[in-house]
């Protein structure tokens, strides 16, 4: 036990390395708040997305360039991002179609390298458009993927285009129009804010002939002649970073170049835009002292804001969640722990085991702590989404292989969270490659309550029973490895057969809970949706097994056998009923998820009938 | 032999084969509503006795469930199940007896249906979501509509229907689950009436969403001794309702939706839908109502996952419409159930008996080893 005891003592140091930025009172770049996806977030997690959407990662890798850096440098110098090889495009055909050099490890291209086919291709895209989004290949959808990433790109590249200092005067009279020093650099954003002092000159411009303008009317002539240039970047509204105005109802940000669209400039929002100019110029100048006094008055300016109060504590915690990676370090120290009973098993060292048992728990605390910080980021239950439900599955298994390795002390427990954990890791992996994993809720799901009680029981449940499947796997295999060693079987049996209770009890009890919310929205307690069905399977297949073992038609051979033959029903409830796609829950679909569905059967199906009639065969032999 | 049944009836193994019996049902029942939809599958293999693949009749999922029903309460019927040691088994069985009990009275007593009501209207009847019926309205008075209702159950070929308030009788000679109407080209057959003198009423495949089936009924219509004796069609939510004059008496025929009338009314003030801001994604439905009742309104607020419970009736926000004009109209699902607190207190009963049964077994499954 005091081998466990050091992990605390090995967790706070890796926690201190991590969290040093997690409680700065001071706001930080990363941490600006931007509504996407019908939520705010960090400009961290923004930048991310983005990363993955254009790059497939979520970070330049090949420039090693964090995402948040990148995305700052497209803000600050448009031009050089422009140029920059952020397109993955995966898709050999595609490639040829853009009339781009097809490159095998790399195949990633610049805006610049794929504008000009795109223009050429614009009819088939068009076609493309005006096919439904089932009818198209996997050629055109791409093809579809990769224009509307690149219309996106332009779009953010400029989004902040109107903070940039890119014009100046050099008369001392045109300066004072503007507020400026003669020859200084000032942005569209600063300009338009003094636009009423600019007003008599430009009538004078706009009056006389071309041969009568002074000096200062031809300065002045040719910069509202530029101004009308960048304003073209007028479309780029993507960057929703601006609060609404004091009196808005809808809830919708603004994006700064809609702030000059003509509207009137509360208060809060011009200490904001303000802000941002000063620290992107800043930025621009490589000025740290400068970032960072610019970044107190974008505090200031959001603290002004009266409406929605901003969390900024909360924002933090994202950012801190998106670079400490948990759910990864969980994954490692699991397969330090599967590593390490795997020598403790070939050397015999128990010392050895308890190191693995302990590393299961150190990946067990990070993985918990992953969950409850995307709980305390969304304020709401752990479960809402198919990505959810896989991590948290994890979660249960992980649970319950500690309590039966504290239990046993003799490697079970270790073996099966270990494998289990990492495995469901890697599948989170899969849905995470998708985007965001932190998503509003749809209308009818938008109920802390049952999420909180449905839906957790009935992913315990789901946790449960593979977990009893995984110990009926270990029993048949223990029945080949040691047929003779009754007091072992019987005590693994006992354990599956105590495993198979508890699933039956929350399984049971989710998917009643589920009806009773059914009945609660929908008026109806059970309407044979294939999601309720699925749920009521792995409850009958659970009773028949129990029932079986009761009747005598089950040995315990048999009740391994059929809790194996679970975790198939458990998958095709959890997974298979989606591949319908009917029903009220068909929430989440992924193809290409039926091929691994087939395999997992098959795998199931062949482990399962084999360890069965080998362990049967030993027993002939044996007798 | 009154043992003897008891033995038979209580076996755990009649237990475990209807098990495996209704898993059949339910993953034969899931996978055909990809095909032939959710509400004919639900009728084929679960709300039904007996369904048939070819001439072979096999139970349906209320022969299992009535089975399963048996065999739980003549397990409670044996002398050794009563000991202190199985308190847990012995309360978990009476949950299932009660959800069962339950099941059942939902399944025979219950009914759903449809309020359909644009902003600013007023409704006080639901329509049923499958159920139809032949509604024949006597409009001569001014004052009142005298209606004459014939339910689906009696739509079989051959079927007379009469009824006192009357002139004539009406005689079934096809009901069709989903029907469309095809002009005819040249002159129709003698005798046929109405819009068949210009359409044939024709069956056509059920739809897998029932909601978009539009049944039809051909019968004769006879007795009146005048020209208005023969063949009538008609189809669900056709827009020219079907007239005839018999006897200085003007009736209309519709075939329509079951229809209940409530002793209260429902008026739709506002329908809102509310988005996550900047995205496709709804956040939330609501209904803001006025509940008329002696002519007193009381206004309530019907949102998603907050029904209005009223009289032994519940409405839920179900759906909505809305017109390219900006019109909203509300969709309320209305259910009356009597069997609705059932599975609320049997599964209580249930986790409970479980939970019990866990705590006395549980020591023994998992042992710390020493």
């Amino acid at each position: 036990m005091r081998y466990v005891l050091k992990y605390p003592l090995f967790m706070l140091l890796l926690f201190s390395s991590l969290s040093n930025d997690l409680f700065a009172k001071e706001l930080l770049i990363t941490d600006i708040p931007i509504q996407e996806g019908g939520r705010i977030k960090p400009l961290d997690t923004y930048a991310r997305n983005q990363s993955l959407a254009f790059y497939g990662k979520r970070k330049i890798k090949h420039e090693k360039l964090e995402s948040i850096d990148w995305l700052l440098n497209l803000f600050t110098h448009p031009e050089k991002g422009l140029d920059q090889q952020v397109f993955n495009i995966r898709n050999p055909e595609v490639v040829n179609a853009l009339e781009l050099e097809w490159t095998n490890n790399f195949h990633r291209y610049s805006y610049n390298e794929i504008f000009p086919g795109v223009e050429k291709q614009l009819t088939l895209i068009r076609n493309i458009f005006e096919k439904k989004e089932e009818d198209r290949d996997v050629f055109e959808s791409q093809m579809i993927e990769v224009y509307q990433n690149v219309m996106k790109f332009r779009e953010i590249v400029s989004s902040l285009s109107c903070l940039l200092p890119l014009f100046t005067v050099q008369s001392p009279e045109a300066a004072q129009y503007l507020h400026i020093e003669p020859g200084q650099l000032t942005s569209y954003a600063h300009i338009m804010s003094h636009r009423e002092s600019l007003f008599g000159i430009s009538q004078g411009v706009l009056t006389k002939p071309e041969s009568e303008w002074s000096n200062t009317e031809r300065e002045i002539a040719l910069l509202l002649y530029n101004l009308q240039q960048a304003s073209s970047d007028e479309f780029a509204k993507s960057l929703k970073i601006i609060p609404p105005s004091e009196n808005d109802s809808t809830g919708l940000w603004i994006s700064p170049w809609e702030l000059f669209d003509g509207r009137t400039i509360e208060p809060h929002q011009d200490k904001i835009i303000k802000a941002l100019e000063s620290y992107l110029v800043a930025r621009f100048e490589g000025d740290e002292k400068s970032q960072g006094s610019a970044l107190k008055a974008y505090k200031a300016g959001l603290l002004s804001y009266s409406g929605d109060r901003i969390d900024f504590s909360v924002l933090s915690k994202e950012r801190w969640l998106n670079k400490a990676k948990l759910f990864t370090n969980s994954l490692v120290f699991y397969i330090i722990g599967f590593i390490l009973l795997g020598i403790s098993w070939m050397i015999k060292p128990d010392l050895l085991r308890k190191i693995a048992f302990g590393s299961l728990g150190v990946g067990f605390i990070l993985h918990t702590y992953g969950i409850y910080l995307r709980m305390v980021i969304m304020s709401r239950p752990p479960i809402s989404t198919l990505y959810e439900t896989v991590i948290f599955v994890g979660f249960v298994i992980v649970l319950v292989s500690l309590v039966i390795e504290y239990l046993r002390q003799d490697g079970l427990g270790v073996f099966i969270g270990s494998i289990s954990g990492a495995m469901l890791h890697y599948v989170g992996f899969g849905y995470a490659a998708d985007g965001d994993t932190l998503e509003m809720l749809v209308a009818v799901l938008n109920s802390n309550f049952w999420l909180a009680t449905h839906v957790t029981t009935i992913i315990l449940g789901y946790g449960t029973s593979l977990m009893a499947g995984l110990i009926g796997h270990l029993y048949l295999i223990e029945k080949i490895r040691v047929p003779k060693d009754s007091v072992r079987l019987k005590s693994i049996y006992n354990n599956m057969f105590g495993v198979t209770l508890i699933a039956l009890f929350f399984t049971l009890f989710g998917t009643i809970l589920g009806g009773i919310w059914a009945d609660q929205s929908w008026g109806r307690f059970w309407g044979w949706d294939p999601k309720e069905n699925g749920a009521l399977l792995i409850v009958l297949w659970q009773l028949m097994m129990v029932h079986m073992r009761l009747s005598g038609l089950a040995k315990p051979d048999k009740f391994a056998l059929g809790m194996v033959l679970n975790n198939i029903v458990v998958i095709m409830a959890w997974f298979g009923v989606n591949l319908l796609s009917i029903g009220l829950h068909s929430y989440g679909f992924a193809s290409g998820i039926a091929v691994n569905i087939i395999l997992f059967t098959v795998f199931e199906l062949v482990t399962g009938f084999g360890t069965y009639y080998w362990a049967r065969s030993r027993k002939k032999l044996a007798v | 032999m009154k043992r003897e049944l008891i033995r038979i009836c209580s076996s755990p193994k009649l237990f475990v084969y209807s098990l495996v019996w209704l898993m059949v049902l339910v993953t034969v029942g899931t996978v055909a509503q990809k095909d032939i939809g959710l509400y004919a599958s639900q009728q084929k293999y679960f709300s039904s006795y007996f369904f048939f693949i070819g001439p072979l009749p096999l139970p349906g999922g209320r022969v299992v469930l009535a089975l399963m029903l048996i065999n739980l309460v003549s397990m409670m019927f044996k002398q050794n199940l009563w000991k202190m040691k199985k308190i847990g088994v012995i309360v978990v069985h009476l949950g299932g007896i009660m959800l069962l009990v339950g099941a059942g009275l939902t399944a025979v007593f219950s009914s759903e249906g449809s309020m359909v009501i644009e902003e600013g209207s007023k409704s006080n009847t639901i329509d049923d979501y499958h159920i139809t019926e032949l509604a024949i309205i006597n409009v001569s008075d001014s004052n009142y509509d005298q209606y004459t209702v014939f339910g689906q159950p009696l739509f079989k070929s051959g079927n007379n229907l009469m009824h006192g308030d009357l002139d004539f009788d009406i005689t079934i000679l096809d009901y069709m689950d989903n029907a469309t109407l095809e002009p005819i080209q040249g002159s129709s057959s003698i005798g046929f009436k109405g819009m068949l003198k210009n359409f044939n009423l024709i069956e056509i495949d059920r739809d897998t969403d029932d909601m978009k089936n539009r049944p039809g009924i051909i019968f004769q219509v006879s007795g009146t001794f005048s020209d208005v004796d023969g063949v009538y069609g008609l189809i669900f939510g056709q827009s020219v309702p079907a007239t005839i004059n018999v006897n200085s008496n003007q009736y209309v025929m519709a075939l329509q939706k079951k229809k209940t009338y409530l002793p209260f009314a429902i008026e739709l003030e506002d329908f809102k839908k509310v988005m996550h801001p900047g995205t496709e994604v709804a956040k939330s439905y609501s209904s803001k109502i006025n509940l008329v009742e002696n002519n007193i309104p009381r206004p309530v607020l019907i949102e998603m996952n907050k029904p209005l419970r009223h009289e032994g009736y519940t409405f839920y926000q179900a759906s909505f419409i809305e017109s390219p004009n900006g019109e909203e109209t509300t969709v309320l699902a209305a259910v009356h159930n009597y069997g609705r607190l059932f599975p609320y207190i049997s599964s209580i009963i249930m986790s409970i008996g479980l939970l019990m049964h866990m705590l006395v077994n549980m020591p023994a499954l998992f042992k710390k080893k020493k």
